[in-house]
């Protein structure tokens, strides 16, 4: 069967007669897709061979729709996904909590004590965290693939801009129709992981400062999806081809995460806490160096615990060394939100560069 | 470029023209993260022992906290080269599914290679071996390198043999989870028969193969099992799995005793795990580095297997499709390969 379609369209031009779409064929396969009109193209692509008032939109062109129709399978994907991450959620905080705090409660007291209740919980958080976080790798690969790539590969988008809408609104159309999604459904994912991750803290073995909880508590997670969005988006009007899009998208957007996860703590001024007798600086705080102050300098490579025994002992340990205190550098919880901001500014920052950049590379082309 | 004398000719030849964007990615990735390794192993280490020594001149088997400049860069380099050894055939996966298979069915350059005197078996054949060839030898010096790496590194202790990543990295299970997401990618592209749909079956069926391996590693080799009547010893480096304690009937309870994990470099003193009150002695079961290579090998052929059986399956797919629609030319070309029933064939042109 598909050897036989490949066979009679063997260019993209050859069958250019209106009223040959292939109903039932599946989809994009072929070259064909440059000969067909937009509304064909949006109804095939749908998968669907409905009758053509399904389509109709008037004499104006509205290139939003087409991006919905063409694109629905993936709409669903998010969609389900969305839902399937919340209610993981829901019935891990509501249904197996007891199990585990129970388990907590007899654990009280106990040196020996079986905690897979726990654990179980904990693990079940945490993988959400994980995939509201990196969702985004996800993102940059339909958008340089599917949304953007393929559209310009095959033709899609050329056949468009032929429709009464203009290349620049085909762009600006694609990335409104995706970005509302991502911006709703980023919304409902943090709104629930905030919830579920703050309902009983004593269950976790996670904490704020860890990459995926600090990135799925807050607006960088939108920030995140809608820069691999613009950045898939950019490396299709590059790179023309689905493929090699899709691959140069999620390559950039990870090195993105990775260069801001190294450089997270450093996104807004930390405190320094100096005294002269060893301290500990609060569990719930990131920790970012701590050590002695030997002659007025700070040595990160001493412990705080190099001078130890009876008041006496330590102060003539502390004369030898030369140390005269010690220090902490970390970040209160306190400074969640501004770390938090900072890193969403960035990567929103980007975002506009990369849709901006498609933007004018796109007009340059098509001039 | 390649001197043409070593290009193959037929089918192999054009898997590798068409494909030669993904070959010149590939060997960039390996000699990429060969750099890595190779840095790790020299320079690297060299630079963050010096860093450690300088904090710990006793000895660093003595020091429980080194930090430093070269031990921070030490870490990243030899930790992401884990990970990326780890994943490789994730990437293999999801071209092999996308680029590989699914995008020639999409666009058509199959069909045409099948009319091009190119049975469709010679031609999944073709695609099969040329990328099998090129992933096997750079899959083979990345784990060479990683095994150097990390023998190197033993001083500067960090992850344990027994980790996923790590395990999956340092033996020829690299190289059987490399072919397996080949075939995978393979079957799926052709299943699926279009590029980008290709690419998430194929990197779903890659990830259940590879979970399922973290999941069932124990398993693959009979584990150790110690007992004791206060308490049991895990040796330094042993996986520990499970422990529990004997009852006074004698028999085996799976519970949490309480065991002490050494806090020193290397796991220096092992892990220690004594009885509950009551209870006539404890037991305990693990995998000592040892059976590193059995492991190994028992994985890689069961990896092995399941790649086996999706090049079986991707045939017999091929065989079946091409055999129910192909064109008269083909037909004749084959006569053997086609049913009786012929008013099926030809019937679309």
């Amino acid at each position: 069967m598909s050897a036989a379609t490949a066979g009679d369209t063997p260019g993209g031009a050859a069958g250019r007669s209106a009223g040959t779409p292939r109903a039932g064929e599946a989809g994009e396969a072929g070259g064909a897709a440059e000969a067909r009109t937009a509304k064909e193209a949006a109804r095939e692509g749908a998968g669907s061979d409905r009758s053509p008032e399904g389509g109709r939109t008037g004499g104006r062109a509205r290139p939003g729709v087409a991006v919905l129709r063409l694109h629905r399978t993936a709409l669903l994907v998010w969609g389900g996904y969305v839902l399937a991450a919340v209610a993981v959620l829901v019935w891990t905080v509501t249904v197996t909590a007891d199990a585990a705090l129970r388990e907590q409660a007899r654990c009280v007291g106990e040196p020996v004590c079986g905690i897979a209740a726990t654990l179980a919980y904990g693990d079940r958080i945490g993988m959400v965290a994980t995939a509201v976080c990196y969702g985004f790798l996800v993102v940059a690969a339909f958008a340089g693939g599917a949304l953007f790539g393929r559209e310009l590969e095959n033709g899609t988008a050329h056949l468009v801009w032929t429709q009464s809408v203009s290349p620049a609104r085909w762009l600006a159309a694609e990335l409104a129709v995706a970005a509302l999604p991502l911006l709703l459904g980023s919304a409902v994912l943090v709104l629930s992981f905030r919830w579920a991750w703050s309902a009983h803290r004593e269950l976790l073995g996670t904490d704020w400062t860890f990459a995926d909880v600090f990135v799925a508590r807050g607006p960088a997670t939108a920030a995140y999806c809608l820069c691999a969005l613009a950045v898939g988006a950019l490396a299709a009007v590059v790179l023309r081809r689905a493929l090699p899009a899709l691959g140069v998208s999620v390559a950039s957007v990870l090195a993105l995460n990775l260069v801001l996860d190294g450089f997270r703590p450093s996104l807004w001024p930390h405190v320094t806490r100096t005294a002269r007798t060893p301290f500990e600086v609060s569990g719930s705080a990131w920790q970012i160096e701590n050590g002695a102050v030997v002659g007025g300098r700070r040595t990160a490579e001493l412990g705080p615990h190099l001078c130890d025994g009876t008041a006496a002992e330590v102060r003539r340990c502390m004369a030898e060394g030369d140390i005269t205190g010690y220090y902490a550098a970390y970040h209160p919880p306190s400074h969640f939100w501004p770390l938090h901001l900072a890193e969403t500014g960035i990567v929103l920052a980007v975002a506009a560069l990369a849709t901006g950049a498609a933007f004018l590379l796109l007009r340059h082309r098509t001039a | 470029m390649i001197p043409s004398s070593l290009v193959p000719r037929g089918p192999g030849r054009s898997v590798l023209r068409l494909h030669r964007a993904a070959l010149w990615t590939w060997l960039s990735l390996v000699a990429a993260t060969s750099a890595a390794l190779l840095w790790a192993y020299g320079p690297g280490h060299e630079s963050a022992l010096a860093d450690a020594l300088r904090q710990c001149p006793d000895g660093i088997a003595l020091c429980d906290r080194t930090s430093g400049p070269w031990i921070g860069r030490y870490d990243t380099v030899s930790a992401l080269g884990t990970i990326g050894v780890a994943h490789l055939s994730f990437l293999v996966a999801g071209w092999a599914g996308a680029a590989l298979v699914g995008r020639e069915l999409e666009n058509g350059t199959a069909h045409l290679a099948w009319t091009q005197s190119v049975s469709p078996a010679r031609w999944l054949a073709a695609e099969l071996a040329v990328p099998a060839l090129f992933v096997s030898a750079g899959t083979t010096v990345l784990v060479l390198l990683h095994r150097l790496m990390r023998d190197g590194g033993r001083d500067l202790a960090w992850a344990s043999w027994y980790e996923y990543d790590v395990f999956r990295a340092d033996g020829p299970v690299a190289v059987a989870y490399a072919l397996c997401g080949l075939a995978l990618g393979a079957l799926a592209g052709l299943v699926v028969g279009r590029a980008l749909p290709a690419l998430g079956v194929a990197l779903a069926a890659q990830l259940a193969v590879v979970v399922l391996g973290n999941e069932y590693r124990p398993k693959l080799w009979p584990v150790v099992s110690v007992t004791g009547t206060g308490s049991v010893d895990v040796p330094s480096g042993a996986a520990h799995l499970h422990q529990g304690v004997i009852t006074a009937g004698g028999a085996r309870r799976a519970t949490s005793v309480p065991c002490d994990f050494a806090d020193g470099p290397n796991g220096a003193n092992g892990v220690r795990c004594g009885a509950e009150d009551g209870a006539s002695g404890v037991w305990a079961t693990y995998h000592p580095e040892s059976h590193f290579r059995p492991l190994q090998l028992v994985e890689t052929g069961a990896v092995l297997a399941v790649a086996a059986l999706a090049v079986a399956a991707a045939f017999l797919l091929l065989r079946r499709r091409t055999a129910a629609a192909s064109p008269p030319a083909a037909a004749g070309r084959a006569p053997g390969s086609v049913p009786a029933d012929g008013s099926a064939t030809g019937a679309s042109v």
